[in-house]
């Protein structure tokens, strides 16, 4: 009977789905169970997660590990007060020392803008940029490194844009800062300036397309029509909508506030660490 | 980077989610593969019920459980939630629908919005998964079986004569009450 149907109704009826790859799926959150014995309600600031953004984990979930993720977690608060990492963001200046044995006095210090912040757990990273004998300079540090001695934030402010990695196609002055540079303090409380210069790019060749980046930080670029208008072509203005993405981009809310709450009882240290890192640069200023 | 994006707080899902998306092909790209997945959640928000693939219901599942979380956290009156409820809802009687009827009827629900049910292969068909998609709080006939025995015969009748003997039993006693008196 089946050959009576025309090859074409045949193969449209019975065509065999497209083999697939089965990944487990990702169960919803649940919450942790909160302990009643452990004061685990304490209010949390509402920037924590701004301020220490890799404590959060990596959102992807094919690599997650809440074991992992948590034994990273402590340990990080460990060598958090043994080194105090001063709160930081990119566009702020700072100084970084290192331990280096072909050193003369076994330490290494750079200055530089941070440029660049990534990474969650331990292997958090920012890079520094600066122009030293006219040749640009940048190192990764990262964050909970052993090498590193002293973390300083030499003028804490943000830029307009995520990345400044378009320093790198800038003019030398905008990311050259004297490696004797003083601290500069902010008033007890005050919130963090945000410093909207206007950077003016060299001419091309450019590492980077950076008329498709949608850049907020620089001078108009001067560039002629048709890259502007292949920028337009290369736009994805429906990204915006695509609520899916942005959710698996992200950590949900009630899994970030258990893991804030996991590391309250420590919160105490890790703000005395950071305020005691503002007395010592206030006194360093002074001399 | 690979940080966790910390600009927008968004409640969890709560459906399971595929680690990554499903690359349905399509001549427009991903742009147009936002725009089938808007057509199934226009449908599933207007017809509340509705017959589709396996794969793409459990991918527009997620747009739609998150467009519903959206509009019962910021409401109607915070611009950019507007401006989704816009692109998911081409028909606007539907942006109407969602923040006067399924806010009100989701805004204190613990469980998720949406549920899926297995569907059979009608004959003549593809061989691919179907599902039936569905809003919880439809006004349709449930699907799924009914777990409980109590509209058996059995139950029913055992239930009656249940019923008869304590009626009985109570008369009996306020009998033997009033002769004691």
């Amino acid at each position: 009977m089946l050959s009576a149907v025309p090859r074409r109704i045949f193969h449209t009826f019975f065509r065999k789905p497209p083999a697939q790859r089965v990944t487990a799926k990702v169960p919803p959150y649940i919450r942790d169970q909160l302990d009643s014995n452990t004061d685990n309600e304490q209010p949390l600031p509402h920037d924590f997660r701004t301020v220490y953004p890799e404590f959060l984990p990596d959102p992807r979930p094919e690599w997650r590990n809440r074991l992992r993720e948590r034994l990273e977690r402590n340990d990080m608060l460990t060598r958090r007060s043994v080194v105090a990492i001063p709160e930081f963001y990119i566009g702020s200046i700072m100084a970084v020392t290192v331990g280096d044995r072909n050193a003369s006095d076994k330490t290494n210090r750079f200055v530089g803008i941070c440029i660049s912040r990534g990474g969650t757990g331990l292997r958090a990273w920012f890079n520094l940029r600066n122009v030293i004998d006219h040749q640009g300079l940048e190192i990764m540090y990262e964050m909970y490194s052993p090498l590193i001695r002293n973390i300083e934030v030499l003028r804490l402010e943000k830029r307009l844009d995520e990345e400044l990695l378009y320093l790198r196609d800038a003019l030398p002055e905008y990311s050259t800062f004297p490696l004797d540079m003083e601290p500069e303090l902010l008033p007890e409380g005050a919130p963090v300036p945000i410093n909207d210069i206007k950077v003016k790019l060299k001419p091309r060749p450019w590492h980077e397309r950076w008329e498709r980046k949608n850049l907020q930080g620089v001078q108009d670029l001067g560039l002629p029509q048709r890259f502007y208008n292949k920028a337009k072509l290369h736009e994805k203005p429906w990204e915006k909508y695509d609520l899916m993405m942005e959710y698996r981009a992200t950590i949900p809310e009630e899994e970030q506030a258990d893991i804030f709450h996991e590391i309250a009882p420590h919160y105490q240290q890790l703000e005395s660490s950071r305020r005691q890192s503002k007395r010592r640069l206030a006194q360093t200023s002074r001399y | 980077m690979n940080q966790a994006e910390i600009r927008k707080l968004i409640p969890a899902l709560r459906v399971a989610m595929t680690p990554k998306k499903r690359r349905f092909s399509n001549p427009r790209g991903p742009e147009g593969r936002l725009f089938k997945m808007r057509t199934t959640v226009n449908e599933l928000i207007k017809n509340e019920r509705m017959e589709v693939n396996y794969n793409r219901a459990d991918e527009a599942r997620g747009y739609a459980e998150r467009l519903i979380s959206e509009a019962i956290r910021y409401g109607d009156c915070h611009r950019p939630t507007m401006e989704l409820a816009d692109f998911w809802l081409p028909e606007k009687q539907n942006v109407h629908k969602l923040f006067k009827v399924l806010v009100p009827r989701f805004k204190d629900s613990e469980i998720s919005y949406t549920r899926v049910h297995k569907a059979p292969h009608v004959y003549p068909s593809t061989l691919f998964d179907k599902v039936v998609l569905e809003l919880r709080g439809n006004p349709f006939p449930p699907l799924e079986k009914l777990t409980t025995k109590r509209n058996w015969i059995h139950n029913i009748l055992l239930e009656e004569a249940h019923r008869e003997y304590l009626e009985k039993k109570y008369k009996q006693e306020g009998e033997e009450e009033e002769e004691v008196q």
